[in-house]
């Protein structure tokens, strides 16, 4: 491959759905990855693969159906993971920036091909329907062609005062071996997005993907082999907690990319400041987690506009995405009105299964998920008002109604804790300002969402609102790579942004070069 | 057709001369200062744009006021004239008087395009359109269906339309022109009706749940207007829900209850790039049916360009319209002339504001062989005003649609009219800017 320049940066184009001849081609995609059920997930240390089933992912739509058989790798396999990471490292540092870039492409044209194949995958995996898990496959493309690009641009390094009789350069050198620790509901393209950072800046990844989608996971380490990554600097780990776990306090795993809940991440960070016998650097975590997203709509706001983002973005993928939205904070004086149009609204989701076309609401991803949420849900109804639940949902699944719930107290855990499912709420607000308190007493701040048309109202709560993404007379989901670089500050993450300019920084560290260029009283 | 060039000349020259002897600009009806400040600067314009969007969501004058002031504050330079204006909006006491006038001018240019808040309102001027030799057709503005609830009360409200104007029809005045063509009978009452409001669950990936539960309200609705004598158009929106309408109303037009009527019609639109293959579509359906009353077909540009540009650069599609007008405007023709050579099978309808496309379908049918009576002619209330009276007064049909509506419905409506006719490509705006009659008459 020559070192030629990339083209701009552009996203990969989703599906044309609204296309029959498009949506046509869904189902044969679909069939031939169920052709092929279940898929076996090997440990992938180096060349070395060893397979099992130790660890089985199923169809949440139809939990009998098995989707990939795979080994849950043992304590020796992390170790050998680790150890395998560090020789490749060694080698992949040292490959031209434009070259490990060069990889990553052909690892996008990869997937490329494959993208109704990929996206199938998630439909069975994850359930997600197909619009989603086209979207989640362009994303993971997003990020591999974004990323390449900016790693030859912070290769060149940063410029730097110059006087005579020195030479200084800074330059970015890559941290050492990366953890990536990813969830289930993004499945290829957050672990792909984490995994493309680290190794873009040079540095070698042991993947532990989600328990609930490792062959998502293996498809990932494919591409980047078929790509031309040297296997030694990307190895699978597929396995459950304990496997993340072994990798964060391995004291020569230098960098920990984790998306995934609150409780891991915070433990994580807790763990990765506790030195090991035989560690040589500062682990540094890069960590997203929860959210507990507001969307605020202001007596001025377009309800035509508002009522269909606000239900899109609480209920799509069944409300499983960390930027979803789970609170309304309304004007008193359009409440009643919002609050009519987005309960009769819900109440007409479509909820199904993830392959049907028009499926807004599939099944969450396990049976712990739905239990979960439908304890929220009955405690919403303790607490609060129901206004709309989309029932019945389908016997076989782990279905959840969509759910509409107003008249909450303010300290109720519905409105506090992170639902992660089909639950919304409605509070009534005396005006924005009122909202901007509530939105200022949440520990997470992810997104955040406004309707509102007066210009002074925008500006107000863009300076005032804590979240690391505002979106305003929009859904709030739906993040792409390069236009909206994503992530969440306070206890929602730390304010890196995937996606975005800075992102990389987070996986290198910088090195200052400075030469003495006098020599007997002359510049050399 | 070699002597067509010559006759398109000839009827654009004849309709231009009934034309009044200065054409109105369409933004006339804002501010004239106003919109003479904002036709010089973008950024201006899209502010106005703005707060007359907003006008019928605030709660007071002094909402309307501060929500002027807001805007006006966003653009960087405000001419002097304008600033010293909105320092008004700084005295709390001079607030509501700067808003209620504001709001005012915003119902009035309204009141433009808008006959009427309820059809009972509209009823007087669709009469004396009728008695200038001037059809109509009815829609009824709403704010979009997102609830099964708002999608039956528009439903109602179309039933409540045709029954209303099927009482007061039968007094009007008769008018040969309007009522017959060599089809037949041509239905005084003529309602236009949109899939998206009918209802909530229209989705561009999943056509056919919107088609299933917009069905259950579209069958009424079409079987009143058989048993009245009605005429029911079927709008057409953008391009995400276009496969859902279009199939619905030919699948439901085939039903049998459906075969002798009502009279009903469908849109096809020229800045679509692949509207060849949708009129085929439609030709199709048609041939095979040979239904009587024969199903309409409305030529129109589109309404929605801005829409499907900006939809298609942010998914990173191929942009489904024609984005040179010239391109566009030789679509309409040969659209124009693929729907005449199909008749008796279809009717037609030209939809346009464009002398040259309207001369040219007039001008192509009579040279096929075609009578007058056999082409109609459609114009928008408020903007093709000009057109319509210059249309009656030569004898051809003209049909007016005619919005109807309370000012929160109308205003996404009005916003989209205002923004389409006042962009610099529009041929409203050209002729407005005194264009010689040769030069909007050549061919694109």
């Amino acid at each position: 491959m020559t070192s030629t320049a990339l083209a701009r940066f552009a996203n990969e184009p989703v599906l044309e759905l609204r296309r029959a001849a498009v949506r046509a081609r869904l189902g044969e995609a679909l069939a031939g990855v169920d052709a092929l059920l279940p898929l076996s997930v090997p440990v992938m240390i180096g060349e070395s693969t060893r397979a099992g089933d130790e660890l089985l992912s199923s169809d949440p739509g139809e939990p009998e159906r098995v989707v990939a058989r795979a080994a849950a790798a043992r304590e020796d396999e992390v170790l050998a993971a680790v150890a395998e990471a560090r020789a490749g490292f060694a080698a992949w540092r040292r490959t031209p920036a434009r070259e490990r870039a060069a990889a990553l492409v052909r690892a996008a044209a990869w997937m490329r091909e494959r993208r109704l194949e990929l996206a199938a995958l998630e439909v069975r995996e994850c359930a997600k329907p197909w619009p989603e898990a086209d979207a989640d496959v362009c994303e993971a493309i997003d990020f591999l062609e974004y990323y390449a690009r900016a790693a030859v641009e912070l290769d060149a390094g940063a410029p730097l005062v110059q006087v005579p009789g020195e030479r200084n350069e800074l330059r970015y050198l890559p941290r050492g071996v990366a953890a990536v620790i990813s969830p289930w509901n993004f499945p290829i393209a957050i672990p792909c997005g984490m995994t493309a950072a680290a190794l873009a800046t040079g540095n070698a990844v042991v993947l532990k993907p989600a328990e609930q989608s490792p062959a998502c996971g293996l498809r990932i380490v494919e591409a980047l082999r078929a790509g031309g990554v040297p296997p030694a600097a990307i190895s699978l780990l597929p396995g459950e907690g304990d496997v993340g776990a072994g990798l964060v306090r391995h004291p020569d795993v230098a960098t920990i990319a984790f998306t995934g809940s609150l409780a891991v991440g915070l433990e994580i960070n807790r763990a990765a400041a506790e030195l090991q016998p035989g560690q040589l650097a500062i682990k540094r975590v890069i960590a997203e987690l929860g959210g507990k997203n507001c969307v605020i709509v202001d007596a001025d706001a377009d309800l035509d506009e508002a009522v269909p983002g606000i239900v899109g973005s609480a209920f799509a993928y069944a409300g499983q995405k960390c930027s979803a939205a789970s609170r309304v904070l309304v004007h008193d004086a359009i409440a009643d009105r919002l609050i009519e149009r987005v309960a009769g609204a819900a109440g007409v989701l479509v909820v199904g299964q993830a392959e049907q076309l028009g499926t807004e609401v599939p099944p969450v991803i396990e049976r712990a998920a739905r239990d979960r949420i439908d304890r929220y849900a009955a405690l919403a109804a303790s607490e609060g008002r129901i206004v709309a639940r989309a029932e019945p949902v389908p016997e076989q699944g782990w279905f959840c109604a969509p759910t509409v719930a107003v008249d909450l107290p303010p300290d109720s855990a519905v409105l506090n804790e992170e639902v992660f499912g089909p639950l919304l709420t409605i509070e009534r607000v005396r005006d924005v300002e009122h909202a901007m308190d509530v939105v200022d007493r949440l520990p997470y701040a992810l997104t955040g969402g406004l309707f509102a048309r007066d210009p002074t109202t925008v500006r107000y709560v863009r300076e005032r609102t804590p979240v690391g993404n505002l979106y305003v007379n929009r859904g709030i989901t739906g993040a792409k790579v390069g236009r909206q670089p994503f992530g969440g500050n306070r206890l929602s993450g730390n304010g890196l942004k995937a996606g975005g300019p800075g992102y990389l920084l987070a996986f290198v560290e910088p090195q200052a070069f400075t030469e003495n260029t006098v020599r007997h009283g002359l510049v050399v | 057709m070699p002597e067509l060039e010559p006759e398109i000349h000839r009827v654009g020259e004849q309709l231009a001369a009934s034309f009044p002897s200065s054409v109105r600009h369409p933004v006339r009806a804002l501010d004239a200062r106003a919109m003479e400040l904002a036709s010089r600067d973008r950024e201006l314009r899209a502010a106005l744009f703005r707060f007359v969007d907003v006008v019928p969501a605030c709660r007071s004058p002094d909402d309307v006021a501060r929500h002027l002031r807001d805007f006006v504050d966003e653009v960087p330079d405000v001419p002097s004239s304008l600033a010293a204006a909105m320092r008004i909006a700084d005295v709390r006491a001079a607030r509501p008087a700067l808003g209620a006038a504001a709001a005012a001018g915003v119902k009035h240019m309204a009141h433009r395009f808008i006959v009427g808040e309820t059809p009972r309102d509209a009823v007087k001027v669709l009469r004396a359109l009728w008695e200038r030799g001037v059809a109509s057709t009815v829609d009824l503005l709403g704010e979009a269906t997102v609830t099964p609830a708002e999608a039956n009360v528009y439903a109602g409200r179309c039933l409540e339309a045709l029954e209303q104007l099927a009482a007061e029809t039968p007094g009007w005045p008769e008018r040969p022109v309007l009522e017959r063509d060599c089809s037949g009978p041509l239905p005084r009452v003529n309602g236009s009706v949109k899939i998206s409001a009918l209802t909530p669950l229209l989705r561009a990936d999943a056509p056919s749940i919107g088609e299933r539960d917009a069905a259950e309200r579209l069958r009424p609705l079409l079987r009143r207007a058989r048993d009245l004598g009605a005429h029911v158009h079927i709008d057409m929106e953008s391009l995400d829900s276009r496969e859902a309408v279009l199939e619905l109303v030919l699948e439901l037009l085939d039903e049998q209850e459906f075969e002798t009527g009502p009279s009903a019609g469908v849109v096809l639109q020229a800045y679509l790039r692949d509207s060849p293959e949708q009129l085929a579509t439609v030709l199709d359906w048609a041939h095979d049916g040979s239904r009587l009353p024969p199903l309409q077909v409305r030529l129109v540009k589109g309404a929605y360009w801005d829409h499907e540009l900006v939809e298609a650069r942010q998914q990173g599609w191929p942009t489904p319209v024609f984005e040179v007008k010239a391109d566009c405007d030789r679509n309409f023709e040969a659209l124009t002339r693929t729907l005449l050579d199909a008749r008796p099978q279809v009717r037609i309808a030209i939809a346009s504001h464009n002398l040259r496309s309207v001369s040219h379908a007039i001008a192509y049918n009579r040279l096929s062989g075609g009578e007058d009576r056999d082409l109609e002619l459609q114009v928008l209330r408020g903007l093709g005003d000009e057109l319509q009276d210059a249309l009656a007064a030569n004898g051809f049909r003209v049909r007016t649609y005619c919005p109807v509506g309370d000012l929160v419905a109308g205003m996404a409506y009005l916003v989209r009219r205002l923004l389409e006719n006042t962009s610099n490509e529009s041929f409203l705006h050209e002729q407005a800017s005194g264009r010689a009659l040769e030069q909007l008459l050549t061919a694109p």
